[in-house]
């Protein structure tokens, strides 16, 4: 196909008309892929650049990866910068002595008050175990199969789940009133 | 309201910007270019709206009317607290309240005895959970001389504690006497012994 080249340059009127100056013959079909120089460098270099923009980029993501993960933060601990703002701090009268004697004696009463309760607690809890460890001595007694069934842990007691007591009972044929809860709370991804 | 440690809210800022505005147009002639299209709804207006709204629900009361008869037959009473249920056994040749009770059979685990008697006193669709598969309290008892034989001189009961999950009894077939009482009143018709360990294992 070098001969076509030189053919074409040197006698363009001798040779007969062509299709294409690809073609090497009149009745030979196009023997090879056109050959010229410019097509092979553009090749190349576009591999080459190509393959160096890769490479750029896979350096890039090993840097991302290899930095350490952004902390996530937490919303509830950070005040937005609105609240801080001086015009929204209230005005109130000074607490009088009274106020305060009145305070300090609640607190003394309510201290007074929940570690009654949780000594009755616990007391209470002390008398459930020993009732427990009491019925399990005699049942062992009974016999020793039923009292490896009773030891034997309770698979579908966890997670347990109750409804906690509300302070009114439910209406009944109450209609609560309608409306749509859109959620706005931000999502972060490490 | 939490005043002492808390700051004004949005809400409350609106307020008082509202307020002063009314203020500003009272003392001075302002020409109402501030179209009063603008301020329609003020945070005064939705607070009123919201105390009214308030005011038109009325809660159920706590004291039901079963309270109220003393009707101790059903579930709707003593709302704050815990019911247990007694029913009237018949033991040897005595009619008893007891706590539901069934005899043990060889085969089965005791939880499954209390299954069972949840089942026969209470139907079988009812929703309860049996916490845990060891019982919570014994209570011991020797038959009279006339029922004793070499082995069985006495009975052991054994208590478990279980949860009703839904207060829905219409399908339950109660034949017999029962009664859903609170702890205090079970010393109304337990017998002494009984009352005594039962009340042990039995938090209100």
């Amino acid at each position: 196909t070098l001969c076509s080249f030189l053919l074409s340059s040197w006698l363009p009127q001798m040779v007969p008309f062509r299709g294409s100056h690809w073609q090497s013959s009149l009745l030979a079909f196009r023997a090879s892929l056109p050959v010229r120089a410019q097509p092979k460098k553009k090749k190349k270099v576009d591999v080459k650049r190509e393959q160096a923009q890769k490479d750029r980029m896979k350096k890039k993501i090993k840097k991302l990866e290899k930095a350490a993960p952004e902390m996530i933060p937490i919303e509830d601990f950070i005040t937005p910068l609105k609240y801080s703002d001086s015009k929204r701090v209230r005005n109130l009268p000074p607490l009088t002595s009274e106020e305060t004697e009145r305070r300090v004696l609640l607190m003394k009463k309510w201290c007074l008050f929940k570690q009654k309760q949780d000594q009755a607690e616990k007391a209470a809890i002390q008398t459930l175990v020993e009732a427990q460890q009491e019925a399990l001595k005699e049942l062992r007694l009974e016999s020793e199969e039923l009292y490896q069934a009773a030891i034997r842990r309770d698979e579908g007691l966890f997670p347990f789940e109750r409804e906690g007591p509300n302070y009114t009972p439910p209406l009944p044929g109450y209609d609560p009133p309608e409306g749509k809860c859109i959620d706005i709370t931000k999502v972060y991804t490490q | 309201i939490e005043l002492e440690k808390s700051h004004y809210s949005d809400h409350e800022m609106r307020k008082l910007e509202e307020e002063e505005q009314l203020r500003r147009r009272k003392e001075s002639v302002y020409d109402d270019d501030e179209a009063p299209g603008k301020t329609v709804i003020m945070a005064q207006d939705l607070e009123d709206k919201w105390e009214q709204r308030l005011l038109q629900f009325k809660a159920a009361p706590r004291v039901t009317d079963a309270d109220k008869n003393n009707n101790r037959t059903s579930l709707n009473r003593k709302l704050d607290s815990n019911l247990m249920l007694l029913v009237k056994q018949k033991i040897g040749d005595q009619e008893l309240w007891l706590l539901p009770q069934a005899e043990w059979q060889p085969g089965e685990t005791l939880r499954g005895t209390a299954e069972r008697a949840m089942a026969t006193f209470l139907g079988d669709h009812i929703q309860a959970k049996i916490l845990g598969n060891a019982p919570y309290g014994i209570y011991k008892y020797k038959f009279p001389r006339a029922i004793r034989t070499e082995d069985n001189v006495g009975a052991k009961v054994f208590f478990f504690k279980a949860f009703l999950q839904s207060s829905d009894l219409s399908q339950a077939e109660l034949k017999e006497d029962y009664l859903w009482v609170t702890k205090d009143e079970l010393g109304d018709y337990l017998k002494s012994e009984y009352l005594k360990k039962v009340n042990r294992f039995l938090l209100d």
